[in-house]
């Protein structure tokens, strides 16, 4: 068996194996970084110093532009999630609509740092990928336009993720046991770090109706990611995002295991990305620091948004918006216990890599409850929402479901940061706060209007306020 | 209509080499034999009327949902084994007396499980030496005698095959049973095959099977299976016969229209000779276009046969693409007997849930046949991406010496991988849990998958007959609920789908009126119930202590 030192000690080799490469190459060759040369994934707790040396090489990925020696562009696959093969080659390097669609991570994740949102100009185009549609185009018919989102905090999100997702699955089993132990139906409220996802019903023999979930998906998994709250973590969106946008393949999906050939993407490259480089990519966002709330140097500001905060709870805005959830542990196992086969996951591997984010310095400045979890301040409840109603449409302008999610329901977008990620909305096309405020609907129809009817001094400190939650 | 067939079969004329098999590089479900430590002791034995049979019924007999298993014994009394693992656990079974007498206990050949009477029991259908049994389920897996009380003598026939289906809009089910050589004929053995039955059920309000009709003419049948070949919603009856008894005989077809008896294909009507020593069938729509593929175990070549471009939807023309799949599974593979193999149950399922159908064969001389292979080992087949299977029973760890007859491939252990069962003469039943991928450190989960229960109030109550399909992406896949072929060993319960890397899929159901459901859109790794009827699915979830 493999010590936990000697996977430890793999990991650190590929990232002296990439600087070692880096190092050989001449400034102008057109190689980038050394890509599925490994295929050991890190294993056990990193100490400060491999996790540094693994973040390292994860930035270097996140940057990397990649070219088509080391794999870029997909010929012969779709962007589709499940590994699916084009009818007919496809030899345009990029496609506006069907990707890939950027050279680098980076190239739209960049507002105002590496790993931050992007422009309207960054926006990607999310379909399913099955239909082979190579035609370029943005009508709304074949596909859903979507902003770019800022990766900071990402950790601390995917954490809470998975503490809400073991507690619902426990209130389950805890629903399921007692039913089957009393011998009658067990209603049970799923409710974790004070947020509802609404109820199931237990049967005696074993049976869930599930019909009064809200909010989540019916395996009672967060998955907080994507506007539209339909990824489960950061590996899976990662393996996900680097074929679609980059055609760079990850063998723990795209490898022989799965599809029976090295190349599927038939671009001449095998194994692409290896497990070690998606950890490498996984370990750089997870620690990730978080957007700060800034106390204003301007008095006057920081009055307007300290009254701002203030309303912002009372008109409702927090009851989504909430300003923080607890977390229990800072540990982050990668791979995860969520992720299904296709994505890396703690069932699949000897033993995860954990990476203890208490070992990083920003996460020492959070704020703690009585109970020692630290507050995480995301301004999310990681659910999703219903978003228009008959009144207010603004926010429905897609015409197609993602991932058995309907076209109006999206996740409570994070508000940390908001400050620094402007336009908004899940497109993009609002330019102001004002102006996504009134456009929600649905769901935070009630909050909506508490703003719309608010005096005018009261909306902005609310602005005030969201001014003050910035990525630095 | 001619059926556009040719395209869709390029799919399956693949060339494989058997013997130069290159490893796959999917993954291989490691299956650890334990029944002794699960607590199934049972052996099937008895002189040369118990060559064949040796079957098991794999069914839930006390509202668990766990799979219970139903063993025939020949010679020894069948035993019913109730199954007590949790999920994901080991497996545990516990020995459960049957209320039968002695007499009827033994000289059981195999087990059929149908829920004839449409309650919340299961029933079964025991293939005897003389008179076969009706078991009418109840709870906590009792069964009482129900012959007299459905009008059905139990013959005295040596029943070796046995199906079942739900004729359009019947509350109850339409049996066949198959019979093998009439022992008591002049020049028996040779050529004196016993006429198999169709049993209609007769009146509306209470079942009776008291008027059979003798399928004639009959070739010493070993399995047999309701199968709607040509997607006209009519069932119609697959036969495979073993050509050591017969005389003049054949592999058969037969036409079942509603309210009339049944009439065999004939040579005329495209039906083409085709003589084996048939043991078992298998179903399977492995090419996706509708059209059923069979698998035949025999002594010697496995056949896989598929619709031949000069079939249409009246003419049942079929042909053997076994080799060009690789499924021939003639002779061991693996030791030095190169003679040629006996192949028994067979069955088609996803044992890797990687989306494609692997095929299993249980194996093993007749009894002391010097000219076929004594060391005979089982065969796991894993379906590949170009529709080729490729050899890995050794490598799974089934390639044990033992004498395999029937069997069951199905999940023990509600965790998501499927296990196998297989009932060996002499020597105790075989009882394998997948453990998933062998690595280096230890097991791996292998890839996603769906269990699928299928429930319709009232009448056919487990959906036999419906068709389930299956989408992920571009994948389509299917599943027929079918009672019937292998080597007189069915089950009931949960259809099982590898999913691969999928994380979530839609189904929908043709119930067997032909209607067909909505998309249920569920999560991988779960298992499901849809009721006919219900807008939503369910999830089940199965007993962790």
């Amino acid at each position: 068996m493999k010590t936990v030192f000697s996977l430890m000690a793999s990991a650190v080799t590929a990232t002296f194996m990439s600087a070692a490469l880096a190092e050989s190459m001449l400034p102008w060759e057109d190689d980038g970084v050394l890509l599925g040369g490994t295929t050991a994934a890190p294993a056990g707790e990193l100490s400060k110093e491999a996790l540094d040396q693994l973040i390292e090489e994860g930035e270097t990925l996140f940057v990397a532009k990649f070219n088509k020696r080391e794999g870029a562009g997909r010929p012969g696959a779709t962007q589709a999630i499940i590994p699916t093969k084009q009818r007919h080659l496809n030899d345009q390097q990029f496609a506006r609509l069907a990707g890939p669609d950027a050279q680098a991570c980076s190239s739209c994740h960049n507002d105002p740092v590496i790993g931050g949102a992007g422009d309207f100009v960054t926006n990607v185009f999310v379909s399913e990928g099955f239909a082979n549609a190579n035609f370029d185009t943005s009508d709304p018919q074949f596909s859903n336009e979507r902003g770019t989102n800022h990766l900071l905090g990402a950790g601390l999100i995917e954490l809470l993720a998975r503490e809400m997702s073991a507690e619902l699955v426990k209130i389950r089993n805890d629903a399921l046991h007692k039913a089957a132990t009393e011998g009658v139906a067990v209603k049970a409220p799923l409710v974790t770090k004070g947020v509802s996802f609404g109820s199931i019903t237990a049967l005696p023999d074993g049976l869930v109706d599930l019909r009064k979930i809200d909010g989540i998906d019916t395996d009672l998994v967060v998955r907080p990611f994507s506007q539209k709250g339909v990824m489960t973590s950061l590996r899976q969106f990662t393996v996900n995002a680097m074929n679609h946008h980059h055609g760079m393949q990850a063998t723990e999906r795209f490898g022989t295991r799965w599809t029976g050939e090295g190349d599927f993407d038939a671009d001449g490259v095998i194994n692409e990305l290896s497990a070690d480089n998606i950890s490498a990519l996984v370990a750089w966002q997870a620690t990730l620091r978080v957007p700060l709330e800034k106390v204003p140097e301007n008095a006057e500001w920081h009055a307007a948004a300290t009254l701002g905060k203030e309303a912002f709870k009372s008109q409702g805005c927090a009851d989504c918006h909430r300003t923080e959830l607890p977390l229990t542990s800072l540990k982050f196992n990668d791979p995860g216990p969520f992720d299904v086969a296709g994505t890396l996951n703690s069932q699949q591997v000897e033993a995860p890599a954990v990476y203890d984010l208490a070992l990083l310095e920003w996460t020492q400045q959070l704020p703690r409850n009585e109970n020692g979890h630290v507050l995480v301040p995301l301004f999310g409840d990681l659910k999703r929402h219903t978003m228009t109603d008959r009144v207010n449409t603004l926010l429905g302008n897609e015409l197609l479901s993602q991932r058995f999610v309907g076209r109006d329901v999206f996740m409570t977008s994070e508000l940390w940061g908001i400050a620094s990620t402007a336009p908004y909305g899940h497109r993009n096309d609002f330019t102001a706060l004002d102006e996504i405020i009134l456009a929600h609907g649905g769901d935070a129809r009630t909050s909506r209007d508490a703003y719309a009817a608010a005096t005018r001094e009261d909306q902005i400190a609310i602005i005030a306020f969201l001014k003050t939650l910035v990525i630095e | 209509m001619q059926l556009r067939l040719l395209l869709n079969l390029t799919s399956l004329l693949v060339f494989s080499n058997i013997a130069a098999a290159e490893p796959v590089p999917f993954d291989v479900p490691h299956m650890v034999e334990e029944a002794r430590q699960a607590g199934v002791n049972h052996a099937y034995t008895g002189p040369w009327e118990f060559f064949v049979g040796g079957g098991v019924a794999s069914f839930d007999c006390n509202g668990d949902r766990f799979p219970d298993l139903f063993l025939a014994g020949g010679k020894n009394p069948a035993q019913l084994f109730v199954n007590q693992s949790v999920a994901g656990g080991p497996l545990k079974f516990k020995q459960q007396a049957l209320s039968l007498s002695q007499k009827h206990l033994t000289q059981v050949l195999g087990a059929y499980p149908v829920n004839f009477n449409n309650d919340d029991h299961t029933d079964v259908v025991v293939l005897r030496l003389g008179e076969n049994l009706f078991l009418q389920g109840g709870p906590d897996c009792t069964f009482e005698l129900a012959n007299n009380g459905l009008g059905y003598d139990g013959g005295r026939d040596w029943s070796t095959a046995f199906a079942a289906t739900w004729e359009a809009d019947a509350t109850y089910p339409t049996l066949a049973i198959g019979n093998y050589v009439d022992r008591s004929a002049p020049g028996t053995p040779w050529g004196t095959c016993a006429a198999g039955e169709f049993l209609r059920p007769s009146g509306t309000d209470t079942l009776r099977f008291d008027e059979p009709f003798l399928l004639e003419p009959s070739h010493c049948t070993l399995s047999m299976l309701f199968t709607d070949w040509n997607k006209s919603g009519q069932p119609a009856l697959r036969v495979t016969n073993d050509r050591q008894y017969y005389r003049g005989g054949q592999e058969q077809l037969w036409r079942v229209d509603s309210n009339r008896p049944p009439r065999q294909f004939s040579s005329s009507q495209g039906w083409k000779r085709l003589r084996i020593w048939g043991m078992g069938i298998a179903e399977a729509d492995l090419n996706q276009d509708g059209f059923p593929e069979y698998a035949l175990s025999s002594m010697g070549d496995t056949m896989l046969q598929t619709l031949d471009p000069d079939a249409d939807e009246d003419r049942p023309t079929y042909r053997d693409v076994a080799y060009e799949n690789g499924v021939t599974a003639h002779r061991p593979y693996t030791g030095t007997d190169l003679k040629p193999s006996t192949g028994w149950h067979t069955q088609f399922a996803d044992l890797n849930n990687d989306t494609r159908l692997d095929l299993f064969i249980a194996k093993g001389n007749v009894e002391a046949m010097p000219d076929f292979a004594a060391y005979d080992p089982d065969n796991l087949l894993l379906g590949g991406l170009d529709g080729s299977f490729t050899e890995t029973g050794e490598e799974a760890g089934i390639a044990l010496d033992t004498r395999g007859r029937g069997g069951a491939v199905v999940d023990l252990n509600a965790d998501g991988m499927l296990d196998l069962v297989v009932v060996n003469r002499h020597t105790n039943t075989s009882v394998f849990r997948n453990q998933g991928a062998r690595t280096d450190w230890g097991h791996r989960a292998m890839g996603n998958w769906l269990a699928l229960e299928l429930k319709i109030p009232k009448t056919n109550v487990n959906a036999v007959g419906a068709r389930v399909s299956v989408k992920t992406g571009n994948v389509n896949q299917s599943r027929t609920v079918q009672i019937g072929g292998g080597h007189a060993s069915g089950q009931l319960g949960f259809i099982h789908i590898g999913l691969g890397v999928a994380e979530r899929a839609s189904i929908r159901v043709q119930w067997p009126n032909g209607d067909w459901s909505h998309d249920y859109r569920v999560f991988a790794n779960n298992f499901v119930q849809i009721t006919k009827g219900q807008d939503e699915a369910l999830y089940w979830y199965p007993r962790q202590h």
